[in-house]
């Protein structure tokens, strides 16, 4: 009994020990030779980079991806668990030739390209586009001319809003003047006189980042080594690293982006058609339909960010492009109970100590200084439907369903929570009806 | 004369199943086991609609596996375990086993007589599961799925390798104390690895104290050698086929899953010959 006490303070000793180890330590830097990425994950491009830890790189078959190799500080960071890299601190560009290898082979050799990325809906639009050589340079230029024409718009702007308010001023003085001397005017020999509000310059809609200059890598499928030849012929030490290039197992599923209307920062994702939507009373929920491809999630996921877990059994679905001209149909076996149509929503917080907002349908007649924060499909789940038999589905506009938009819909109950344990005893109902009926038959 | 034996061998494993298995239904054992794993089934599957309620919505594939796996397997594997392990060293302890070996039964019989009236308790226990979550599926409307029914079946393997486990541990000792005590250390030592490996893995290796790294390396070490030989191992492969959904995965966990209760019935049958009835 001493012993088992002893074995277990120890081991929770340990334990504790363990705990604060991995608390408030300052960060070790250590130099290593990185490689900065900007990879197409299958909708645009994101960056990444690959610590000395991770062997492997992960690309997307048959499209530009951007790679260079650079050294910096990187330190570990317990909060995420992760390799970060001090860019500021160091940041030093490593010249060379990228060699590519397949089973020992040299199969290509690389030289630096100019490169940057073209974001046509702007910077926080979900389309971006990686422009090489001349191409790089040409949208560059472009933003810039068109950035340089806004400011330029918008200094005229901020002059004609004082020349405004000065004929503002001049204009009321007037009015104020006159109708004291005993002038009458009606609202709309006002409305036509007084002097009209500049409106202000729209910005460029699109964005570009300027031109750098990295290796651009489109392979086709299968695995790969890199390294890095230097100018003197020699292999630069921890260049060499292996890089799996794959691709999509499925494409063109339909997957789903749910808000819920109490909590619309905290969005859900129904992709796989087998899950199920389940939910509670009344309920009002916004659906974001999307295409979607079926990628392995830990070359996906290692995609993203190289330091990111993952499994190869594993396989996950990535939204695309978003559905907007279809019709959302909410569905009880074959009959249509709502058509609902996408629309775009404003969330407004609601002013005052009491913390919370309003989800109202967007207006740009009423809101024309202010932009939608999102779009999507509102269902409104009433607490007096019945409990089974409901789904959704994407009605296309030329009729027929959107391939892979149903999912199914439940409605629980969390009233009879409490019924789960009367339920939970029934063994030993069972357990007594036998030791009764044992007990009468061994009874004389 | 070689198949009057086998016939001999048959009808001794039927006897002695069916007289361990009755004896198991008029105790009271299998059904505080099962109400236990239910109850905390129950309590988990209120926060879940308790956490429905509170967000407006949940997305899951099927949440009644989950509930199976955890609590409800997991604490009828404990029991069936440490029923398997005092199964040989209590009739050894008792005299009964040496009274028995007079007779026409042999050690080979003798376990898998043992292992079989563990396995038809289990079914037992799958035909309570089926009842318990068609029960929770009505009441919440949380769905009883075709992948449920799957986990079941597929728990059926898992708990195979639990039992044999324990007629393994069971085979090894002479006395009832000494199985229980055997059992209850390796099942909280093989938590205590599984839990202390996540811990030491959340850890940078970079920062690390020299002392802890070694640790760390010696547990990893431990986990990996005990991987094939853990029964929990077994109960997490099996888990995660079907949180994957990946056929391939399924079929392995429960190949595996046979190839371990043979091996380990075959050392039991074993261990019980070179032991001998007296241990």
């Amino acid at each position: 009994m001493r012993k088992i006490m002893v074995f277990w303070g120890v081991f929770f000793c340990f334990l504790l020990y363990l705990q604060t180890t991995s608390m408030a330590q300052a960060p070790m830097m250590s130099e290593q030779l990185v490689y900065s990425l900007n990879v197409y994950n299958g909708k645009g491009y994101g960056g990444a980079f690959n610590p000395q830890t991770e062997n492997t790189i992960y690309f997307i078959a048959n499209k530009d991806s951007a790679i260079s190799a650079r050294t910096t500080l990187v330190y570990f960071w317990p909060i995420t668990a992760k390799f970060m890299a001090g860019w500021q601190t160091l940041n030093e560009e490593v010249v060379g030739t990228l060699e590519i290898l397949k089973e020992g082979k040299l199969i290509k050799s690389l030289k630096k390209q100019d490169n940057s990325l073209y974001y046509p809906e702007g910077y926080w639009g979900e389309i971006s586009l990686l422009c090489i050589d001349e191409d790089a340079h040409t949208y560059y230029e472009k933003y810039k001319e068109a950035t340089e024409e806004y400011y330029q718009k918008i200094s005229e702007f901020y002059k004609a809003r004082i020349e405004y308010r000065k004929k503002m001023d001049e204009f009321l003085e007037e009015i104020k003047k006159r109708r004291e001397a005993g002038e009458e005017f009606t609202s709309e020999e006002i409305e036509k006189s007084i002097p009209k509000e500049p409106k202000p310059p729209e910005g460029p809609k699109f964005y570009t980042t300027e031109p750098r200059k990295d290796y651009v890598i489109d392979l086709p499928v299968g695995s790969y080594q890199i390294r890095i030849r230097a100018e003197d012929g020699t292999i630069i030490q921890d260049s060499q690293k292996n890089l799996v290039v794959f691709t999509s197992r499925r494409t063109g599923g339909t997957g789903y982006e749910i808000i819920p209307g109490n909590r619309w920062t905290m969005k859900e994702s129904c992709d796989d058609p087998a899950r199920i939507i389940y939910a509670a009373g009344k309920n009002t929920l916004y659906f974001n339909p999307f295409t979607q491809d079926e990628y392995n999630e830990l070359y996906y996921n290692k995609l993203e960010d190289p330091q990111n877990p993952g499994r190869v059994e594993r396989w996950r679905w990535v939204h695309i492009t978003p559905i907007k001209d279809v019709t959302l149909l909410f569905l009880k076996g074959e009959e249509v109970l709502q058509r609902v149509k996408r629309l775009p929503y404003y969330v407004k917080q609601i002013p005052g100590p009491t913390l919370g907002y309003n989800i109202t349908e967007y207006d740009k007649e009423k809101q024309p200084y202010e932009r939608p924060t999102f779009e999507g499909y509102k269902l409104d789940l009433s607490s007096t439907l019945e409990r089974t038999g409901y789904q959704i589905n994407l009605e296309k506009k030329e009729g027929g369903f959107f391939k892979g938009g149903k999912r199914e819909v439940r409605l629980v109950r969390k009233e009879n929570s409490r019924l789960l344990y009367a339920l939970s005893i029934f063994p030993l109902v069972i357990g007594v009806v036998i030791f009764l009926k044992r007990r009468r038959r061994l009874a004389p | 004369m070689s198949k009057e034996k086998s016939f001999l061998s048959t009808k001794t494993i039927k006897v002695l199943t069916k007289r361990d298995l009755v004896s198991a239904l008029h105790g009271w054992g299998i059904y505080v086991a099962a109400v236990i794993s239910f109850l905390l089934s129950s309590f988990f599957l209120g926060r879940y609609l308790g956490g429905i309620r509170e967000n407006n919505i949940r997305i899951s594939p099927d949440p009644l596996s989950s509930f199976l796996f955890f609590p409800s397997v997991i604490i009828i594997s404990f029991y069936l375990t440490i029923l398997s392990s005092i199964s040989v060293s209590q009739e050894r302890d008792q005299g009964t086993l040496e009274i028995l070996f007079y007779g026409p039964v042999s050690s080979s019989a003798f376990i898998l007589a043992k292992y079989l009236k563990e396995m038809l308790t289990y079914l037992i226990i799958v035909v309570f599961f089926f009842v318990y979550f068609w029960g929770v599926s009505g009441l919440t409307n949380l769905g009883f799925s075709y992948g449920l029914a799957k986990a079941i079946f597929l728990s059926i393997f898992l708990v195979s390798c639990w039992i044999s486990f324990g007629l393994f541990i069971s085979s090894l000792t002479s006395r009832v104390r000494n199985s229980i005590l055997w059992v209850v250390g390796v099942f909280l030592a093989l938590w205590a690895l599984y839990f202390g490996q996540g811990l030491l893995l959340s850890l940078s290796t970079e920062e690390m104290p020299a002392f802890l790294s070694y640790i760390g390396g010696a547990v990893s070490f431990i986990y990996q050698a005990v991987w094939w030989i853990s029964p929990l191992s077994y109960l997490s492969r099996g888990m995660d086929a079907v949180n994957v959904g990946s056929i391939w995965l399924y079929g392995m966990s429960i190949l595996y899953s046979i190839i371990y209760s043979v091996v380990l019935i075959i050392l039991s049958i074993f261990i019980l010959k070179r032991k001998g009835v007296r241990g």
